[in-house]
């Protein structure tokens, strides 16, 4: 196998070779041994798989060039994700070739991780779960994270064979509460279906849907459906949270009760609902039942108890009531302090009383989350473990270590295991603590099936052979050590995980399901009636560890980096968090009126105790907090995994006691208060922010619906000055339009632009990690970051809007890549034609002529231009990124950039290129939406369309259209190809 | 107000003979003693230390120096500016004032024009220096080549290369051009190979009349053809900003504005040489304080041009409505680098202004002190408008601040030594005061006898 570049490389060295007679390496020019007869060297092969780096179970097709995944994309045809994937999800190819994985099975003993055969650990493993069955039931555990699917059921007869029924399926964040709450209010312990497209309002109690809650890309696809603005119509959103983070920033209104009274508000808003005649209730017992129970909370009660003004709770409530259907969700952090279940009940009832069960809320026979095991399950294992009721325990693909809190005791339980087993892609913090560590084959190198919708079956299959030799899929270990012990599991003779996954499929139907993904007839859902077991709970604030004046700990999910699986990936470590825009680090998140009173600052250090323990992070000073908070991000701290993840930043799940729970057994991540305190020392953040505000410059702009349909734009930075400045600008614009025939790019060309609707535009970053994947992108590590260094072609701005000291602000988001100016000013100055632009309108970026004067980067007005500090792609140098087998990720088709050069966003010319050959070979024209952008590709929200402007037809020429439509610093006459489309902001009628 | 202040007139002292400026100006040329060699060791050392740091940024990349994005150029653009500002007072003073008959400028010329050279030679580093592939650097020329390729005449770095390139040449020409009778006046009292140098270097030179009557020619000639390139040169270096688009650059008073401070920091520089070479060189006779009260009198004129357009550049940022110049200039005042910024204004405003005092003009010492702040200040006031004008543009997201790293710093440092290094060898092998305009000025020898009807 072969790469075309090297192939040159290899004949010119080979000819340097003959001619000098010192050729330095020997190399051998081999050919396939068996071709595959689809393979033809420079065309990509897609393989469609299921996306396992989160348990939402996203379709995907992986694109593999010369046999080698290269590039994560979406399966348009899934249910889940619609050909949409996350950040998260393009960096599960960083997973696959990251140097640190585990590449050969290790036993520990005295002198330390000793290598060992896989018939040798198969040998020991078999002889241990021998011993264990043999001496009782339950002795052998198996925990695995979420699974569901024929894998699933396999483990569990695995397990049953060895006489035991010690399963566990551990996820940090398991959604106990929500289907605590769904047992409660409607029988049914299942997650339902959230049908966010369908919504006209959508009201959340602290459910961070767009980042990490449930299945983020798919509930992103969906709510751009409804919350972007097309002909005067947008649902509202609102946001009812402690903490705006990246999902309150999408909400139309900020919402912040205090801290645990989330369900409280819900309920005063149903009550408000039902006390202002909009109730959505058949007549009945059930109806009865919830207007009874809600006649309890009275307007002022909630309003005294949540801080929120009665006239805002009515308010909600008519608008809430009145939009059909609307939706109310509850999850995240307002989910997660010790009245998580009473705060989901609440909210499943405001959805009853609205009528939206049933229609934007849909319960299914089943969920993929009714099988995971909470945290009570997780401490009843600790317990079994710590009484030295499990002889053998077998740990595959999480990680308990880490993700539970310090306190609850499971290294020094696991510790009492006679034989610990991991199955591990990385030596992590669980792995560190076992016996016996098998390495694991990654997401994209294994077999499974799974449901991630009632009713959906998604395969995972491997995109490539193995990349370390050594690896094996656990569930193939796993039947190695029944086949030893003398067990049958599974059907007759399997011996692999394809056989489990293959089995009660004929080839044929099997080759059907591998090419599209899986089968996609998601189930019908089912009516649920009203239970009265909700009654019972107490409905009062929760209690919080700690002083009564100390800060309330929020520690949620980091976006990128989730329960803190993605720390060892660079593409993740250097995305930066989508609020806090701060990459590498942890960060303390401080209300500015607290920072005000104790004297703080960014990147202060300060101490953060809670009774249960202390951390040392940098301060944030961040508006979005609910006045009395502190939050911290979850996923940093790992003192093991690997070289990006060891010794990076903190874990507040050292803060949290590990009784804090709920009714549900929920860890109540939200349930500590902490003090603050500075320790006079500061450290420089990396961060992207320059500055939070942007100035009245008019990069990031919205309106509000009634202003989208009188056709207004939000006043550029003119409008907001005085006459004179405004004069004074527009003399300037004058005399620089003078010469605008300069930048026209005439047919028969195409002209390749771009628009970015910023009503759908969320800001989660997953563009940017595309970017990163397709292109090349070097990952500079944290002290590069601190110096701004990103190599980022694609960044969001964050600019806060409006007066922060209160809740009435809103954040604007701009994605911010190079503009593809037709009269751009980086190309003048450059002495050597590095810049120029192409005759179908591209600026493009020659490498290999560019000497680093970096006065293009200087004359960017939109700062898109990104230089080689480093030589990032050389091996041996002190910033090389690209370790072996990181560099097998490659894209072939763009150029690895060497130090000196600058780089920049190309609107992927090389996707151009291709689709532009391949229909000229083909004999057809291009059409319109051929031609994709990495960016673009991977949207969720599809913000982003790209196409030939000069085709009158394309759905770019149309967009660009719109009368929202406006360019960025448009003053300068630069004439950029991106529109922008401003966001819209569905204010409140009252 | 209505009076001019006359020039000091000359010293009561008898002006030195021809016979005694001979001896004097070649006195300097004598084998260097101890300490000439201590100097000369040292700026060497500096000089491989800047070495160094370039030798360590090639390497790695110019990831070594404190650049921090959108701050793209920092302290080797602003040395590129300080060095071709320190060279135009050299020319200045040599041809325009040799155009103007200002009879002063006999005794500090030739040192001027040396300080040309050697700083146009130190400038000419620094766009090669701060490449991200300098090795590359020739491609910038447009030179024939198989690929076809050529440089963009409409990028002001290509406009640079040619201004740079040609000020070397024309300022060369013109330092060798004045020497030639030096040359030969050197030549008739030298011995050994230095005999052979000076024959070589002075083109057979014997002092004829029709000699001296070309030479004459030619010079005034190449004055007059050096005097446009103390404008154009440094223009199109300020073009190097004006250019772009970068608010705190985008202005159209940058060609005179970079102009005058080119050449109030040269003078600046060339009073920081003159005087502790005078004393050391015992060159009292020649370079006089009067000359000096002339120099700081350049100094006074050209430091309040530079104050105006610091003036004119803020008020114009305020007037002119735009709210990028407005921001940046703010920042530039009382942003981060209100440190860098009221330094410039202080060493080049400020204290300046003392010259308005002939006490001070006059006081070699004080005099001294205030051209070394005006040095630091010129510096500065490049360092401040690359910087600040960066740290500061369209998009508030990428606002960022810059400092130097130590490559940078011992680049600078090595810059220093590179051009005193070269000073201080041609110390000793080119006359560093003109004797043959030194004569001119002085009374010409005669015959006994001839003095009295001379006299009449």
């Amino acid at each position: 196998m072969m790469e075309r570049r090297r192939f040159l490389q290899v004949a010119g060295a080979a000819g340097l070779g003959v001619a000098a007679g010192c050729a330095p390496e020997r190399h051998h020019l081999r050919p396939y041994v068996n071709e595959s007869d689809d393979l033809i060297p420079g065309i990509p092969e897609y393989y469609a798989t299921t996306c396992r780096e989160c348990p939402a179970g996203c379709g995907l097709y992986v694109k593999t060039r010369e046999a080698r995944a290269i590039k994560v994309e979406g399966n348009p045809f899934h249910p889940v994700g619609h050909g949409k994937v996350c950040a998260r999800g393009q960096a599960a190819l960083q997973g696959l070739y990251d140097p640190d994985r585990v590449r050969e099975p290790y036993r520990r003993t005295a002198r330390g991780m000793q290598p060992v055969t896989w018939d040798d650990a198969v040998a020991r493993i078999a002889a241990a779960l021998g011993t264990a069955a043999a001496s009782g039931p339950d002795r052998v555990a198996l925990v695995t994270g979420a699974e569901t699917g024929a894998l699933d059921a396999f483990y569990d007869g695995w397990l049953a064979a060895f006489r035991s029924h010690r399963r566990l399926r551990y996820e940090a964040y398991a959604y106990e509460p929500l289907r605590e709450a769904g047992r409660l209010t409607f029988g049914t312990a299942s997650i339902p279906e959230y049908a966010f497209a369908e919504a006209r309002y959508i009201l959340s109690f602290g459910a961070d849907f767009l980042e990490t809650w449930l299945s983020p890309v798919e509930y992103a696809h969906q709510f751009a459906q409804a919350h972007h603005y097309e002909s005067g119509r947008m649902a509202r959103f609102v946001a009812v949270e402690p903490r705006r983070g990246l999902t309150g920033y999408s909400a139309d209104e900020w919402i912040a009760p205090r801290p645990g009274t989330e369900g409280l508000l819900a309920l005063g808003i149903a009550a408000s609902v039902v006390r202002q005649g909009h109730a959505r209730l058949a007549a009945g017992a059930d109806a009865d039942r919830a207007r009874g129970f809600l006649a309890r909370f009275t307007g002022a009660s909630v309003a005294r108890a949540t801080g929120v003004e009665e006239a805002v709770i009515d308010r909600v409530a008519r608008e809430f009531a009145a939009a059909e259907p609307s939706l109310a969700v509850a999850g995240g952090v307002a989910c997660q302090h010790r009245a998580a279940t009473q705060t989901a009940v609440a909210v499943n009832l405001l959805n009853y009383v609205a009528g939206n069960v049933g229609r934007t809320v849909r319960y299914h026979a089943t969920s993929p989350w009714d099988r995971v095991s909470g945290y009570r399950d997780a401490r009843d294992l600790i317990g079994a473990m710590g009484r030295g009721e499990v002889d053998v325990a077998l740990i595959q693909g999480t990680n308990p270590a880490f993700t539970l809190p310090a306190s609850a005791g499971f290294a020094a339980a696991l510790a009492k295991v006679r034989l610990k087993v991991a199955f591990a892609t990385q030596l992590d913090e669980t792995a560190e603590l076992c016996d016996l560590v098998l390495p694991d084959v990654t997401p994209l190198e294994q077999w499974a099936e799974l449901e991630p919708l009632a009713g959906v079956r998604s395969y995972v299959q491997p995109t490539m052979t193995p990349v370390f030799e050594g690896t094996r899929q656990a569930a193939d270990a796993l039947l190695a050590v029944a086949a030893k012990a003398g067990k049958q599991v599974g059907p007759a003779g399997a011996t692999t995980a394809r056989e489990l996954v293959a089995a009660g499929t004929t080839p044929d139907a099997l080759d059907d399901l591998l090419q599209h993904g899986g089968q996609f007839a998601v189930a019908p859902a089912r009516p649920v009636r009203l239970a009265p077991d909700f009654a019972r709970l107490a409905f009062q604030p929760p209690a919080f560890d700690g002083a009564d004046d100390g800060l309330v700990l929020i520690a949620y999910p980091s976006m990128a980096l989730f329960d803190g699986r993605g720390a060892n990936k660079g593409w993740l470590q250097e995305l930066p968090d989508a609020a806090v825009k701060i990459a590498w680090q942890s960060w303390v998140e401080v209300h500015p009126a607290t920072a005000a009173r104790l004297g703080i600052k960014n990147g202060d250090i300060v101490t953060v105790t809670s009774p249960h323990g202390s951390v040392e992070a940098q301060a944030y000073v961040y508006p979005g907090l609910a006045p009395g908070t502190v939050a911290i991000a979850i996923g940093q701290g790992h003192t093991a995994y690997g070289r990006n993840a060891k010794g990076r930043g903190i874990n507040p799940l050292d803060l949290l006691g590990a009784d804090a729970t709920d009714e549900s057994g929920a860890l109540a991540f939200c349930s500590t208060r902490v003090t603050l305190a500075r320790t006079g020392r500061w450290m420089e953040p990396a961060t992207t922010e320059g500055s939070p505000r942007q100035l009245g410059r008019g990069i990031a702009r919205a309106v509000t619906v009634a202003g989208a349909l009188k056709g207004e734009v939000e006043p550029a930075p003119e409008a907001t000055l005085t006459p004179s400045e405004q004069t004074a600008i527009a003399a300037a614009a004058a005399s620089q339009r003078k010469r605008a025939y300069i930048g026209i790019y005439a047919q028969p060309n195409p002209k390749w632009e771009m628009t970015i609707d910023l009503s759908r535009c969320t800001g989660c970053q997953a563009c940017v990690t595309a970017c990163y994947a397709e292109n090349n992108l070097a990952v500079v590590g944290e002290e590069q970051s601190v110096r701004h260094r990103n190599m980022s072609w694609m960044r969001l701005e964050r600019y806060f809007h409006g007066d922060t000291t209160g809740t009435d602000w809103d954040v604007r988001i701009t994605p911010m890549l190079c503009q593809q100016c037709d009269n751009a000013p980086c190309e003048p100055v450059c002495p050597v034609y590095a810049s120029y632009h192409t005759p179908d309108g591209l600026n493009a970026q020659i490498y290999n002529r560019c000497v680093g004067t970096r006065y293009c980067a200087n004359n960017c007005p939109y700062k898109v231009r990104y230089f080689n500090w480093w030589d990032y792609g050389r091996p041996g140098d002190p910033y090389f990124c690209f370790e072996e087998p990181l560099n097998w990720q490659l894209n072939p088709d763009v150029t690895v950039r060497t130090k000196g050069v600058m780089e920049k966003c190309t609107f992927c010319v090389q996707r151009i290129r291709f689709a532009q050959n391949d229909a000229k070979v083909r004999g057809v024209a291009l059409k319109d939406g051929d031609i994709t952008p990495a960016c673009a590709q991977t949207c969720p929200a599809e913000a982003i369309i790209f196409g030939d402007a000069h085709d009158p037809d394309s759905r770019v020429s149309r967009s660009k259209q719109d009368a929202r439509g406006y360019h960025v610093l448009d003053m300068l006459n630069t004439k950029p190809g991106i529109t922008y489309l401003e966001r819209v902001i569905a204010a409140t009628e009252a | 107000m209505g009076t001019v202040a006359e020039p000091l007139p000359a010293p009561a002292t008898a002006p030195p003979t021809y016979a005694e400026v001979t001896r004097d100006v070649i006195a300097t040329l004598r084998p260097p003693g101890r300490k000439y060699y201590i100097g000369l060791a040292f700026v060497l050392a500096g000089l491989a230390w800047g070495a160094f740091c370039w030798a360590w940024q090639l390497r790695f990349g110019l990831g070594v120096t404190g650049y921090q994005p959108p701050i793209f150029w920092g302290t080797y653009i602003a040395c590129f500016v300080f060095w071709v500002g320190i060279a135009h007072s050299g020319t200045l003073i040599s041809a325009i004032l040799l155009l103007f008959r200002s009879g002063w400028r006999t005794a500090v010329y030739r040192a001027a024009e040396m300080m040309t050279v050697f700083a146009v030679m130190t400038a000419g580093l620094f766009p090669i220096l701060h490449l991200g592939r300098a090795w590359y650097a020739y491609w910038v020329f447009p030179y024939p080549n198989f690929r076809g390729l050529w440089s963009n005449f409409r990028s002001p770095l290509v406009w640079d290369v040619f201004a740079i390139s040609t000020y070397l040449t024309v300022s060369v020409t013109f330092l060798t051009m004045g020497l030639i009778p030096d040359f030969a006046a050197v030549r008739d009292q030298a011995r050994g190979w230095r005999k052979r140098f000076y024959s070589l270097a002075s083109f057979g030179w014997k002092g004829s009349d029709r000699e001296w009557r070309h030479w004459g020619k030619m010079y005034l000639y190449l004055a007059g053809f050096a005097t446009p390139l103390v404008l154009s040169v440094h223009s199109v270096v300020s073009w190097d900003f004006a250019m772009a688009i970068v608010p705190g650059w985008h202005a159209t008073i940058f060609a005179p504005y970079f102009v005058a401070g080119a050449i109030f920091s040269g003078c600046a520089l060339v009073v920081t040489i003159l005087v502790p070479l005078r004393k050391q060189f015992h060159l009292e006779r020649y370079i006089q304080v009067r000359h000096f009260d002339s120099l700081a009198k350049v100094i006074l004129l050209t430091g309040s041009i530079v104050a105006y357009a610091y003036v004119v550049e803020f008020f114009m940022s305020w007037y002119s409505g735009n709210i990028f110049e407005r921001q940046s200039f703010y920042a530039r005042a009382f942003g981060e680098y209100w440190w860098a910024t009221w330094i410039m204004l202080s060493c080049n405003v400020f204290v300046p202004l003392l010259l308005w005092f002939k006490r001070v003009r006059t006081n070699l010492r004080a005099l001294w002190i205030i051209s070394i702040f005006i040095n630091i200040g010129m510096y500065f006031e490049r360092w401040v408008i690359i910087v600040t004008g960066l740290s500061h543009e369209y998009e508030p997201w990428q606002w960022s601040y810059y400092l130097p790293r130590w490559p940078e710093i011992g680049i600078l440092v090595g810059s220093f030594c590179w051009f005193t290094m070269w000073f201080l060898l041609a110390l000793k092998f080119l006359p560093v005061v003109a004797i043959s305009e030194m004569k001119e000025a002085g009374p010409p020898p005669l015959r006994a006898g001839a003095r009295a009807g001379s006299q009449a």
